[in-house]
């Protein structure tokens, strides 16, 4: 099964996965090997703790390891917003989180892991956020890669995904943008600099509500550099609960980022820039502009919803957004639109400030797409994750570029497709050996038909003499001959006529051995030519062209040869 | 050309960083992105929606796309709204073509789309609007009047009782074909064998062309079929290469033709009395070379007297002719767009066609022969 997540748009139970699509009788950990999560996101592991410990699965889970260390941090907010917020009954428990977790096997890239002695599966790097992974399952010759979510460009502090030219019989591959052509990462981050600075050159100040990891570093980043290059004095804050755990995961999964946030670690701290400082409450009151990362990126509880509180009602002030959030939190709540929010003891909370979204996620465009099909070069393409309108147009594309199928299923749909396996068969020395030894050796210009037998026994396969096989099936052989009788006008007598064909024979026949033998008949290869008077006619003399059965096909073509008469003019 | 070294690749990669942070004090707004192909065709469609399409063949089998690009919502508003992050163009119907695609126009109240590229002139028609698809499906040919003819056409749509497209590579061959029926409407009787410039139906009944050597005819429909011998926009015509673009001009709003040279000259006529031009202007613009052949002039709807020329580099000018005279003299620009030479891979990127945004007065877009397409919005100096 490949990832578990939840749907972000619904309350009630249409939230969770149908898995009765799955199977509809017998147990879950009976029916499926393993289940494997690409990347932290809710709509790809948000369901896991109800999937393995509510429905009921035993079996292995697996994911890089950035994404077993960060999961259960989203799966843990993400349950306390919706039971402790919202006062949903039907939800996972900690405990729950922490048993599933246990179920965990971590992986690392390129690593080759075995689940049985059948299936087998890789890691691929995936971009788009910390961790997240493409995985290639193979069972014998056939495999399956699926994407994830994943983006072909390298950003500020994550590389590109790449996969090898693994020619997977179906690439599985996520389609959420696969109709856009994205803006530049660079305007988009233009943006964001613009409205900063604007808010800030009136005097307001910036909220920046963000996730421990991912994107505060890169805005950071982009802050850090901006406000060194306009020399700009304003004060950037940091919370410090973020600079602790950002700086942690970072070191443990260094090799996750790209080649240089590589280099700047190394060379100093993640957290030390010159303009960011870390945050102090008392910081949130004092006048003027400033900038401010605070967590959780939802506003839902702690530092972030505090900060908010205490500036929503100025509108010189600007929150932005850099990321999707849940129903029910006050980052929800702003972005569509609402501007007077019920807090705790029922005070109303008028926002004035300006409200702003970012989208800076990572994910693969049309391009991308294609991109990614040229590497690994499968047979066949499956789009998912898309939107459900027509996408004919890109289809077209990718089976006429790719010259491969492309299949875009709805939910519950069954897609076949047909793969070409491969079945080794072991070839007997003394074949080979005779094969080899019989005419000239077959080249690509002149393939040579060679007659073996196929056994199939007990899981093995064979290919030896006829001979041999015969023995072993104690059958006695037979020999089949075929023979042919070739009219020609000649009057002369039969040895002269004999010569004639042996002269022709021998011009037309270059690679092969022709020879006259001494009792006056003619060897081709194995194919005996012999001539006599016909009884009637002494004009006429009659070949008698003989072959055995594997010499059929230079059989058929000497006769047709010798039937179409002999040239005028040889001595 | 070797690939760039790493060095090579950080250091342009500063440079558009540094010249993105710059704009920052040049544009309101700006917007890059990267099309598969390159385009040199960018025509309105509704949604509103642009049409682009590919002209170098590079697809596989020799293919070009021609896609219809839903405008991201940000450029759609009306207002200056806060909470519109959607940067991205939609993909909203897509179609292939065999042959490169040159020109491009959109029928009006129609779905009908023309396209016109080597290795002749005849025309291909498209249908965008099937319901249960969103590929754009090739309708039918509109062939080449002389098979001999080896340039493309330049082409003009129409609406009038009929889909009409008005086209023609050489004013020899200049006709007005009714789209559906293939029927002939108007064949312009000359025997002028000049490339067409540029080609622009003024009304239902006339059209305007504009010869690569400089001169405008008008024609009418309803009368006898024209020689097209047509006036030279300039009184020093040299052998530069025109082109035209029509619009209101800034004195009573009448129609008027920007025609545009490639050895910079601009000069505007009035179409009510096209014996003199109205006003003239020398632009400092590099020569294009061989790249003639992308040179534009469009008006701008929504800023009164305004036009952009591209075509001789990697930057598009701005120009507000409400101060020219007809003395001919160098005329400064308002705005410069800089933005084609700092993305993509190769330096050396040729602004291959631009258009307006129809309402939003200071918007522009632009594409070039890298595959970039870029939207921008600059600053008024006049308001802060």
């Amino acid at each position: 099964m490949l990832d578990c997540g939840m749907h972000m748009g619904y309350n009630d139970d249409r939230r969770f996965p149908d898995f009765s699509y799955i199977t509809q009788n017998g147990r879950l950990t009976d029916f499926l090997d393993c289940v494997i999560i690409s990347h932290f996101h809710l709509d790809h592991c948000g369901a896991l703790p109800y999937f393995s410990e509510m429905v009921g699965y035993d079996g292995p889970i697996y994911m890089t390891h950035p994404t077993k260390a960060i999961c259960p941090i989203l799966l843990e907010d993400y349950r306390k917003i919706t039971v402790d917020k919202k006062g949903e009954t039907n939800f996972f428990t900690s405990q729950m989180i922490k048993d599933c977790m246990k179920k965990v096997v971590a992986v690392h890239l390129h690593q080759t892991v075995q689940v049985d002695d059948e299936l087998e599966i890789k890691a691929y790097y995936a971009g788009h956020v910390l961790g997240a992974a493409m995985f290639q399952i193979k069972v014998g010759s056939e495999s399956v890669a699926y994407t994830g979510d994943y983006n072909m460009t390298p950003d500020r502090h994550l590389g590109a995904a790449w996969i090898d030219k693994c020619r997977p019989d179906l690439l599985i591959s996520e389609s959420t943008y696969a109709t856009t052509i994205r803006d530049s990462k660079r305007c988009r981050e233009r943006d964001f600099l613009k409205k900063v600075h604007e808010t800030v050159e009136r005097g307001g100040k910036v909220l920046i509500p963000v996730f421990a990891l991912g994107r505060a570093q890169e805005l950071c980043i982009l802050l850090e550099t901006f406000w060194e290059r306009m020399n700009l004095k304003a004060p950037i804050y940091f919370s410090t609960g973020l600079t602790e755990k950002a700086n942690h995961y970072y070191k443990l999964f260094i090799t996750w980022t790209n080649q240089k946030i590589r280099k700047t670690f190394v060379q100093r701290n993640m957290f030390e820039f010159k303009h960011i400082k870390a945050f102090d409450r008392a910081f949130a009151d004092n006048p003027g502009p400033m900038v401010v990362f605070a967590t959780p990126g939802m506003l839902h509880a702690g530092q972030s919803l505090q900060i908010f509180r205490k500036w929503a009602g100025n509108e010189k002030n600007m929150v932005i957004m850099p990321g999707y959030c849940v129903q029910g939190t006050v980052g929800h709540k702003i972005l569509s639109g609402q501007r007077k929010l019920e807090m705790e003891g029922r005070q109303i909370l008028e926002v004035k400030m300006q409200v702003e979204y970012m989208s800076f996620s990572a994910h693969a465009d049309a391009k991308g797409i294609m991109q990614l099909i040229r590497q690994a070069e499968p047979r066949n393409v499956l789009l998912v994750h898309g939107e459900a309108k027509k996408m004919e147009f890109l289809k077209q594309k990718i089976e006429q570029e790719f010259h491969v199928n492309c299949y875009m299923p709805a939910n519950g749909e069954t897609t076949t497709f047909f793969t070409n396996p491969n079945i080794p068969v072991d070839i007997s020395l003394g074949l080979l050996k005779r094969e080899t030894a019989l005419g000239p050796l077959p080249d690509a210009k002149k393939p040579k038909l060679m007659h073996g037998t196929l056994i199939m026994k007990d899981n093995s396969f064979r290919l030896v003499s006829p001979e041999q096989a015969l023995k072993e099936l104690g059958l006695a052989e037979h020999q089949l001959r075929f023979t042919c009788r070739v009219h020609i006008q000649d009057p002369r007598k039969e040895h002269e006529t004999v010569l004639r064909v042996y002269n022709h024979l021998k011009g037309i026949l270059k690679d092969y051995s022709v020879q006259h033998l001494p009792d006056g008949s003619i060897m081709v290869e194995s194919i005996l030519i012999q001539a006599t008077a016909h009884s009637e006619d002494q004009g006429t003399k009659v070949l008698l062209v003989s072959w055995t059965y594997q010499d059929e096909e230079l059989g058929s073509y000497l006769t047709s040869l010798l039937k179409k008469g002999l040239p005028q003019s040889t001595g | 050309m070797a690939a760039p070294t790493e060095r090579q690749q950080e250091e342009k990669e500063e440079e558009e960083e540094d010249w993105v942070l710059d704009s920052l004090g040049l544009y309101e707004d700006l917007h890059m992105f990267d099309l598969q192909e390159p385009t040199r065709v960018l025509e309105w469609s509704r949604g509103p929606s642009i049409c682009v399409a590919g002209y170098g063949g590079s697809g596989g089998d020799g293919r070009s796309e021609i896609l219809q690009l839903g405008l991201p919502p940000r450029l759609c508003a009306r207002d200056k709204q806060g909470l519109c992050p959607e940067r991205d163009f939609k993909v909203e119907r897509g179609g292939f073509s065999h042959r490169p695609v040159h020109g491009l126009k959109q029928v009006p109240d129609t779905s009908l789309l023309v396209t016109s590229g080597p290795p002749d002139s005849s025309l291909q028609v498209w249908q965008m609007a099937a319901e249960d698809t969103d590929v754009i499906n090739f309708v039918s040919t509109i062939p080449a009047g002389n098979a001999s003819e080896k340039s493309w056409a330049k082409i003009a749509t129409a609406f009038a009782e009929n889909p009409w497209v008005l086209h023609g590579s050489r004013v020899s061959n200049v006709q007005v074909t009714e789209i559906e029926s293939k029927r002939s409407i108007y064949r312009a009787a000359s025997n002028n064998s000049d490339e067409v410039g540029g080609l622009e139906f003024l009304d239902c009944n006339t059209f305007l062309v504009c010869s690569t050597k400089g001169r405008l005819s008008l024609a009418d429909i309803r009368q006898p079929p024209s020689p097209l011998e047509g006036a030279p926009v300039s009184l020093a015509l040299g052998g530069e290469r025109w082109c035209m673009g029509v619009g209101h001009s800034p004195d009573g709003g009448a129609l008027a033709a920007a025609c545009f040279s490639s050895g910079g000259q601009l000069t505007l006529t009035d179409l009510r009395s096209s014996s003199t031009p109205l006003k003239q202007a020398t632009c400092k613009v590099p020569v294009p070379g061989q790249n003639a052949e992308f040179l534009g002039v469009s008006w701008a709807p929504a800023l009164e007297g305004c036009l952009a020329v591209s075509g001789f580099d990697g930057t598009v000018h701005v120009y507000d002719t409400k101060s020219w005279d007809d003395s001919s003299r160098e005329a400064a620009p308002v705005f410069v767009h800089k933005g084609h030479a700092f993305s993509g891979a190769s330096s050396g990127a040729v602004v291959t066609v631009h258009t307006w945004h129809p309402w939003k007065p200071r918007t522009v877009l632009s594409a070039a022969s890298d595959g970039s397409l870029h939207v921008w919005d600059w600053m008024d100096p006049c308001s802060s």
